[in-house]
């Protein structure tokens, strides 16, 4: 796996998202965004760039000292720190997949979640999954480095659902992007 | 032939008292019908009006996906009516309490087709649609004070729209025209600024302040006061149009308030918990303390500058945690009050601001509603199905 890269998240995000929508003017308006607000979505993960990180028990949140990596239909799977709505796992999709007839986003929030076997930070993308009316299996709401409007990219609170045919919200997927170290 | 007797004389005598029993039925229905018309008249199904808002009364909106907002009057329990609020959207009154404002999307074809944003403009007190104002476009969230709100005067109305770039639709209210969309990069959670415009919290932890002049606009922003993705500022913070001043509460408990201006001017932040005697939070894991939490944890009462606050024992990273207790804090001293138990915890808080202030508190679980006396904290009613989202009350002025 490689090494998680801001830039290429960034142009990935951005290629995606060009792919699956005509309205350019928006395309302009988050880079306008992305260069006005360096802050995010890059903080976590400049933060954990920053000097090695403390995984000592002591140094994790609850949800990280509880966390699981066997199931993924259950809201204390690891790569859930900071996910808010149905587990798409739980409604005929996958942790990475949408259900049949769903559409996903292609754009999302993000976590840095740490993986209980190595130890490790990763990115995750929680891509909503849009187009049928919410799932309503497995709601979940894990808030590790969760913060408000104003750093939108780490809130769980918006819905996904920009740049899809629809905008409604069916359910919540948990992409891993990268190592976040 | 003659007739026997008899048997004429039975003829007769059951034909008489046929006679006289459809008579007397007759008489019986007669006076049954004219007595049903007297008490069972006809009816036709008609629409009452309600009073326009009032200061005892919360608005208490549907939970996630859900649309409505249920308006119950805190002295009595007792729903008076439903603004038309569909799912996601936002709603703010008119300072002079005239129309109800419904900022909000909806398809041509139910959850498809095309979109189209507005604000829905309703009179208070027969509650008819009276202009949908069309606009370019709004964030899709729900459950934020933040996203819509009004200028003092109430000729103005700010949307913020996110998609995914951050900017606000500015709304003239009185010509029911939009005027211009704003870019605000990094910045949301916006607050009036009278006379200026609106400010607006940013990712960079300043506060943005944006002065509007009809269509044009210029940007200023403070100095970063606080750490944007490491103690954050609850969105749902409280304004108050009386001293044009914000008082917000962050994740670990710190109390900020900010004096509204061109160039708005925040005090030093302080601790609640200090303010109630415990250690200040702290984001370090382990470490357990009382948290403020939940979607709208905090409530301003604009007569009193009593501050309350949904508080639960946790770690850091608990932001959303319903409260398990209200504090009720005095702004100006610094102090905490009371802290006062719930019967049930509770995610969202809001005080009425008449002479008898009342707590409206949504319960975690059920969609339930509990209304306290702010004075006494006695429970005054607890409302079953209410809605369980975010509480709106009237400022009258």
């Amino acid at each position: 796996m490689s090494k998680f890269s801001v830039d290429k998240m960034g142009e990935n995000l951005l290629r995606k998202f060009a792919g699956h929508t005509s309205r350019r003017s928006l395309l302009s308006k988050l880079g306008m965004t992305l260069v006005a607000a360096p802050v995010f979505p890059l903080l976590p993960v400049s933060r954990a760039e920053a000097a090695k990180p403390d995984r000592s028990p002591e140094a994790k949140t609850a949800f990280a000292r509880n966390a699981q990596t066997k199931d993924d239909t259950k809201c204390s799977y690891w790569r859930y720190c900071a996910i808010d709505g149905s587990l798409c796992s739980c409604c005929g999709g996958a942790v990475n997949a949408c259900p049949a007839g769903s559409e996903p986003s292609p754009v999302s929030w993000v976590g840095t979640c740490i993986n209980p076997d190595d130890g490790k930070a990763y990115l995750i993308a929680y891509r909503d999954c849009c187009g049928k009316p919410s799932c309503g299996q497995c709601g979940c709401d894990n808030t590790d480095r969760e913060t408000q409007l104003y750093v939108p990219m780490q809130n769980n609170n918006v819905i996904w659902c920009f740049g899809t045919s629809s905008m409604e919200y069916h359910c919540s997927t948990a992409v891993l992007v990268g190592a976040a170290e | 032939m003659r007739v026997p007797p008899r048997l004429f004389s039975g003829s007769l005598l059951r034909m008489a008292l046929l006679a006289s029993v459809v008579s007397m039925a007759g008489g019986a229905v007669s006076a049954v019908a004219q007595e049903a018309a007297k008490v069972l008249e006809a009816e036709e199904a008609t629409t009452l009006k309600i009073e326009p808002p009032q200061a005892q009364w919360g608005y208490i909106r549907g939970g996630f996906g859900s649309g409505g907002t249920r308006i119950f009057d805190g002295v009595t329990g007792k729903m008076k009516g439903l603004v038309e609020t569909s799912k996601s959207s936002d709603m703010a009154i008119d300072p002079a309490g005239k129309f109800y404002y419904v900022s909000e999307s909806i398809w041509t074809k139910g959850d498809r087709g095309t979109r189209q944003d507005m604000v829905s403009v309703y009179d208070t007190t027969d509650m008819k649609l009276l202009a949908e104002i069309t606009m370019p476009g709004r964030l899709i969230i729900g459950g934020r004070k933040q996203n819509f709100i009004i200028s003092d005067d109430g000729k103005t109305g700010f949307v913020y729209n996110f998609d995914p770039a951050s900017s606000v639709n500015v709304i003239d209210l009185v010509k029911r025209k939009f005027v211009t969309d704003i870019d605000l990069p990094g910045c949301a959670s916006l607050m009036p600024n009278p006379g200026v415009g609106f400010s607006a919290l940013c990712s960079d932890g300043s506060i943005a302040t944006v002065a509007v002049n009809g269509s044009k606009s210029s940007v200023t922003r403070s100095a970063s006061f606080f750490a944007a993705s490491v103690d954050p500022i609850f969105d749902n913070y409280t304004y108050d149009q009386s001293k044009a001043e914000a008082v917000m509460v962050s994740y670990t408990g710190l109390v900020y308030q900010v004096k509204v201006s061109a160039t708005p001017t925040v005090s030093a932040p302080w601790s609640l918990q200090v303010a109630a005697g415990l250690r200040p939070g702290d984001t370090k894991p382990l470490d357990v303390n009382w948290f403020p939490g939940g979607t709208q944890p905090m409530a301003l009462n604009r007569k009193t500058g009593l501050l309350y606050v949904l508080m639960h024992i946790g770690e850091f990273w608990s932001q959303k945690q319903a409260g398990t207790e209200v504090w009720e804090i005095d702004v100006a001293a610094k102090k905490v009050l009371g802290r006062h138990p719930l019967e049930k915890p509770a995610v969202n808080i809001e005080v009425t601001q008449s002479a008898e202030p009342l707590l409206f508190l949504s319960e975690d679980e059920g969609g339930n509603a509990r209304v306290i006396d702010a004075k006494t904290w006695e429970s005054k009613h607890e409302i079953k199905r209410a809605g369980g989202g975010i509480i709106n009350t009237f400022f009258p002025r």
